[in-house]
């Protein structure tokens, strides 16, 4: 993975010292609340509910072992032992005091992290596929072009004041696992018919109380073009983008209200402009030093099948459970890729302790070349594992409870902290994931249900990706009382679509039987192994819809 | 220009020999900032009286007023200052290095408004190079701010290479 050099390390500690000048001016009085408020923001410092919130950037999701130790040292030292992996591949500390935020950062620099650009109108943190590296017919690593990103949008000196946040996502596979195309730019790697790679850039997509699916700008950027036609895309927006509405201020918005012919047209006339200057092209050398960083580690040739896998699972029924759900194909023979779900019956979705984490982390040293990920699924990924050593790797995640056998399943919920950390949220989002969960505990029950997304937001900002979810779930406030409403039929891979809202919403004490509803539907209704999504495809809202609201 | 305002140009300190003149005001003798809209009406006339002129950018209430429009006045141009109604609007950013990158403009974009320490290194990275802050802050607090990001990953209006090009040769 990629390591900081001189430079890197210098900005980070230079950040970290400037954000200790600028908390010591809003201590001392000299900065107001509303003029630190932009600072602490793009340090990723929130006031929420009941405390400062801290959201640390992991860029593209990926960490290493070392560094997830610090993750759990900080959530020891400077929280209540735990912490929350993100949507964004983050992780957020919820209760941090402000007064030790700029030592919190210090330490995080020790190991190549921090929390620039987490939050505020400027561009986020980089997404991308956890799988990258990992996966096979990967067109190219995404990590590379998206740490590339990551440095030419630090600090980026005109577009750290945007309208509003922004956000990039990057897909190197057909398959996106990253939700590109609900992202502010989306990025998917191609091979044009040359054999040359290039990026198609989707523009505008976002959820929020207007979701748009992105729209594709440009079919073929050539690779070193792509960061001269994201500046355009940028500054077209930074120019034109709304700032008399927050509402109505993400690129979705100007994308929808420009229309999509003219957005490309403005984007494309301020391209040649800026590509003229060929300021912007990364010298080959540096795409290479880039490069190298994300070579695959050194893979032992191992033959296809391993009989003590295979053993193993023959002997043991959960294991063999976990590897059909939580285990997926490797590139290379004799490797797996292991999700680590973070979705126990009835937990938190997306919480980690310091002791898990601690052990995520020896695992990661010992059997996965050092190396770990965070999905936007609010998981944790272990790239690259011998088959050999699936077993001994299931057996440390069982004893922290590590373990549940239930990716992509119902139980495998996303979720927003809602209700009982955030002050935007209208219904708690934790406690009913973790309802939803306990209702369908039975794991049997819920292989026979198959794939199935769930994704509960407590507003309508739809942090928790409500819109796509397959059953999306939004909480809203009617006179004080929490009511959930439900949509069907989302979805945020390479076939994105926006859920249908079912209508009427339902009360705490009858959304997880309307859920249960749907699911019963879905089991009548489906041909033989057709996934959720697939028979709402084909059959549509209004049989769920009978039965839902059947009286 | 208030009192409450002091004028900082080029990194130094400076008196400001502009002023803010409205539409109604005729123009007197002293080198005055005028409105868009009327650099727009009289420019041409001023120009052949041989004013050298200033003009500022409103931010306007949804968009804000467009640089490209300076393009028939660049030559006779010596101010042009952007407003930043309020430190989170960063539109100014873009339109500065418009002005300088793409409109070639050379002399002096100046920013006036809600100009506080921790934008003054990004505004003089977008071209900026006269800043109109309180009058409280010191030359020595102005280039401190200055100095606060030793290097930069991009290239912007400025003559530092981002560090993504520094990194060869």
């Amino acid at each position: 993975m990629y390591r900081y050099d001189e430079f890197d390390h210098q900005l980070v500690a230079e950040r970290v010292e400037q954000f200790r000048g600028q908390v010591e001016r809003r201590v001392s009085g000299e900065l107001s609340e509303d003029a630190f408020k932009p600072l602490r923001l793009m340090n990723g410092v929130y006031l929420q509910l009941h405390a400062y919130m801290l959201r640390v950037a992991i860029p593209y999701g990926t960490l290493s072992s070392r560094q997830l130790r610090k993750l759990a040292h900080i959530a020891r030292e400077y929280d209540r032992g735990y912490g929350h992996f993100t949507t964004r591949q983050n992780i957020q500390y919820n209760w941090p005091a402000l007064a030790r935020i700029p030592d919190l950062l210090a330490e995080l620099a020790e190991v190549e992290m921090h929390a620039i650009q987490t939050s505020g109108n400027c561009i986020r943190n980089v997404t991308s596929d956890q799988y990258a590296g990992a996966i096979a017919d990967e067109i190219e690593d995404p990590r590379i072009i998206s740490e590339i990103i990551r440095q030419w949008s630090t600090f980026h000196p005109e577009f750290s004041y945007l309208p509003r946040k922004f956000k990039i996502a990057v897909t190197g596979h057909a398959h996106d696992r990253a939700a590109i195309k609900l992202h502010d730019i989306g990025i998917v790697i191609v091979r044009n018919e040359a054999g040359e790679i290039g990026y198609e850039v989707h523009v505008g997509g976002g959820q929020g109380r207007t979701p748009f699916i992105a729209k594709k700008l440009a079919e073929f950027v050539p690779k070193d073009k792509l960061l001269a036609y994201l500046e355009a895309v940028m500054r077209v927006y930074n120019m034109l983008g709304r700032r008399d509405n927050s509402y109505k201020a993400r690129i979705k918005i100007l994308v929808h209200e420009t229309g999509e012919e003219e957005m490309r047209k403005l984007v494309e006339a301020e391209f040649a402009q800026i590509d003229a200057s060929k300021m912007l092209e990364v010298p080959q050398a540096e795409i290479d030093r880039i490069t190298r960083y994300f070579e695959p580690p050194a893979f032992e040739t191992l033959p296809a099948e391993s009989a003590a896998f295979n053993k193993a699972q023959a002997d043991d029924a959960g294991f063999a459970q976990w590897c059909r759900t939580n285990v997926v194909a490797h590139r290379q023979l004799g490797y797996s890729i292991v999700n680590i779900s973070l979705k126990p019956i009835g937990g938190v979705p997306g919480d980690a302790t310091d002791v898990q984490m601690e052990a995520i982390a020896e695992l990661a040293e010992a059997y996965s070349f050092d190396e770990l990920r965070v999905t936007h699924e609010q998981n944790l990924v272990l790239p690259h594992i011998r088959l050999d050593d699936l077993k001994a790797v299931y057996d440390r995640l069982v004893t922290h409870e590590l373990a549940t056998p239930n990716l992509g399943l119902i139980s495998d919920a996303i979720a927003c902290p809602g209700l009982d950390y955030c002050n935007l949220a209208n219904a708690r989002s934790i406690p009913l994931a973790q309802e939803i969960s306990n209702r369908f505990a039975d794991l049997d029950r819920q292989y026979d249900i198959g794939e199935l997304k769930i994704k509960i937001s407590g507003c309508i900002n739809a942090c928790g990706h409500h819109h796509v979810g397959h059953i999306g779930i939004l909480g809203v406030d009617k006179k004080g009382t929490e009511f959930y409403q439900i949509s069907l039929g989302g979805s945020a891979d390479e076939h994105a679509s926006l859920g249908d809202i079912t209508g009427r919403a339902f009360t705490e004490d009858t959304i997880v039987d309307a859920i249960e509803t749907l699911v019963e539907t879905y089991v009548g209704l489906r041909h033989a192994d057709e996934r959720f999504i697939e028979t709402y495809r084909r059959v549509g809202l209004t049989p769920f819809k009978e039965r839902l609201y059947a009286e | 220009m208030p009192n409450s305002k002091k004028l900082i140009i080029d990194g130094a300190e400076s008196s400001n020999i502009w002023h803010f003149v409205d539409d109604e005001t005729p123009l007197a003798e002293a080198p005055a900032i005028i409105s868009l809209a009327r650099l727009q009406d009289e420019g041409a006339e001023l120009v052949a009286a041989g004013k050298k002129l200033g003009v500022i950018l409103r931010a306007g209430e949804k968009q804000g007023e467009d640089v490209h429009a300076l393009k028939p006045f660049l030559d006779n141009l010596a101010v042009v200052a952007i407003e930043f109604p309020v430190y989170r609007n960063g539109r100014g950013y873009s339109t500065a290095r418009i002005l300088r990158e793409q409109m070639g403009f050379r002399g002096e974009i100046r920013a006036v408004g809600e100009v506080l320490f921790d934008q003054w290194q990004f505004m003089h990275r977008c071209g900026i190079n006269a800043f109109e802050v309180d009058a409280d802050v010191s030359l020595e607090a102005f280039n401190e701010a200055m100095d606060e990001l030793s290097a930069a990953y991009q290239p912007a209006a400025d003559p530092q290479r981002g560090i993504l090009w520094r990194r060869h040769n």
